[in-house]
């Protein structure tokens, strides 16, 4: 049933998905300063460049902050609503279950236009607050999704045991549910940090003097200097990632919840 | 299972810090951004905003560009993606799992990166003009850039990983011995296709297409880097109504717009869904 064209369909998919990343890496590393092809040369410059731009540095922490506390808030709040969709049956779930996966279905771009309109100019709220508050919001869907999933392969009868040998339910849940939840957990967490830390529309309008997000100062880095730096912070991004994947990857099998 | 007492306090107690904080923090902004829409600051309840959107020649232009590029990436990414991952749904797991995760890296960088390299590609200096020009093809650089071919482009390659993902986990599940039994009974590699191939995994091709076609009606980094400030989808004239014109009336019907449209192809892929089943 394969036949040969089909392989050829492989072969331009994974041109067209990783070739870029090719270019990218010869280009950060290419001593030409107008984007000319093939680059001339060899040069870390454009790296240093990277360390050297304090916009690029500021808004590395900021995204890092960010990405780490709504991805904890959204699993900490998540977490319960997971537990109560998979071990109970209740009629509400269907309606929990939409309202949980609604900010999928929002675009980014309008919702960062929504939370700028709500708190921050109506509202007055700091851009950063407003970042967290959308940041948060969209990382749910991700952090009940996986969780139930890890839950779901979770005996409830493990539980129930520990309940019948006199713990509370909460208790039940700390010391026996959470241990053997957390591939699943760390799973989510890192899902939903790489989530965060990529994106671009939310935050899109989201940001004032000094609060910005890295991708976002990529993109207006782009709009007045045309060289290679962002090839170099694409790099690092990239090389960031990939050990971050591959971490999760083999301490705890990522690839069976994506 | 063990009874458990007070079980809809329970349940209230594990949802409603979430429910609450999606509730005060996600919908209610949503429905002030919906009154925005209908609502000017002269006062008075009004659908003129939505009136002037379609009325306007220009934002016509940039909605209908905007669905039409969505159809054509879309159409790109089933092209490249459907025997793509037909491929790689008859691999041995091992190989597979390799080849799936080279698919998964692209989703988790960021645009702005993946976007960037389409610049260099087809630049006036890029890789497509410098060999043209080396090849004596033309003798002064075209211009790619800004141009709906870039976007779309820059598109597909951002959305391609999307189309694959669930047409591989639909593909995956039809058993080799359909496949045989199609042979053995005459068919051939078209008809296997197209009359059981297909219908088999329609869940995940609707899927991708659905995925690829609401992303990409959506994206705002690639039409803003690759389509420049001449060439607007719907996300970068909300932008510019946002930032350049300050005209929050006017972005929020853009905003609703473009809610509502992701919001008619996903019920419309519920239908397909329910008819399926």
């Amino acid at each position: 049933m394969v036949s040969r064209w089909m392989y050829i369909s492989l072969v331009i998919l994974y041109g067209f998905l990783l070739g870029p990343f090719v270019i990218i890496f010869m280009a950060g590393f290419g001593a030409n300063a107008n984007l000319a092809f093939p680059p001339q040369g060899f040069t870390l410059d454009w790296f240093a460049n990277v360390f050297e731009t304090a916009q690029f540095i500021d808004s590395f922490w900021i995204s890092l902050q960010l990405g780490l506390s709504s991805t904890i808030v959204s699993l900490i709040m998540g977490m319960p609503v997971a537990y109560a969709l998979v071990r109970y049956q209740f009629s509400a779930s269907g309606m929990v279950e939409t309202i949980f996966s609604a900010p999928i279905l929002v675009p980014g771009l309008v919702i960062g236009f929504a939370m700028l309109n709500f708190f921050v100019l109506l509202g007055d709220m700091s851009v950063l607050t407003g970042l967290f508050i959308g940041h948060t919001a969209i990382l749910f869907p991700y952090s009940v999704r996986v969780i139930s999933a890890s839950l779901r392969n979770l005996d409830p009868y493990v539980e129930d045991a520990a309940v019948s040998l006199g713990a509370n339910r909460l208790r039940g849940f700390l010391l026996v549910v959470l241990p053997n939840m957390q591939a699943g957990i760390a799973a989510a967490f890192v899902l939903g940090f790489i989530t965060s830390f990529n994106n671009v529309p939310v935050s899109l309008f989201l940001s004032g003097p000094g609060v910005t997000t890295l991708p976002v100062s990529m993109l207006s880095y782009l709009e007045y200097y045309f060289d290679p730096t962002i090839a170099a912070v694409s790099t690092l991004l990239v090389i960031f990632t990939v050990v971050l994947v591959q971490a999760a990857e083999r301490l705890l099998g990522l690839s069976q919840f994506v | 299972m063990i009874r458990r007492p007070n079980q809809n306090r329970t349940i209230i107690l594990l949802v409603a810090p979430a429910c609450v904080f999606v509730l005060v923090f996600f919908v209610l902004p949503l429905i002030f951004l919906l009154s925005q829409s209908v609502l000017p600051e002269e006062g008075g309840f009004t659908l003129t905003g939505y009136r002037d959107f379609f009325e306007s020649r220009v934002s016509r232009i940039v909605y209908l560009r905007t669905l039409k590029l969505g159809v054509i990436v879309t159409v790109i990414c089933v092209v490249i993606g459907y025997p793509a991952a037909f491929v790689l749904a008859r691999m041995p797991a091992r190989r597979r799992s390799f080849l799936m995760s080279l698919v998964i890296l692209p989703l988790m960088t960021n645009a702005v990166a993946r976007t960037f390299a389409w610049l260099i590609i087809l630049g006036k200096r890029g890789m497509i003009n410098q060999t043209l020009l080396s090849l004596d093809l033309i003798e002064n650089p075209v211009r790619f850039m800004f141009s709906e071919t870039a976007i779309v482009l820059g598109l597909a390659q951002l959305f391609l990983p999307l189309m694959v993902l669930p047409l591989v986990s639909a593909l995956e599940n039809i058993p080799e011995d359909v496949l045989e039994a199609a042979r053995n009974l005459g068919a051939n590699r078209l008809t296997t296709f197209v009359r059981i191939v297909v219908p088999l995994s329609s869940d995940g091709l609707v899927l991708g297409a659905t995925l690829v076609f609401t992303g990409s009606v959506t994206a705002f980094v690639t039409p803003a880097i690759l389509g420049g400030p001449r060439l607007l989808l719907m996300s970068t004239l909300l932008r510019q109504k946002v930032v350049t014109l300050f005209d929050l009336h006017a972005a929020a019907v853009v905003a609703v717009v473009m809610i509502l449209t992701t919001l008619a192809v996903n019920l419309l892929l519920r239908v397909f869904r329910v008819q399926q089943s």
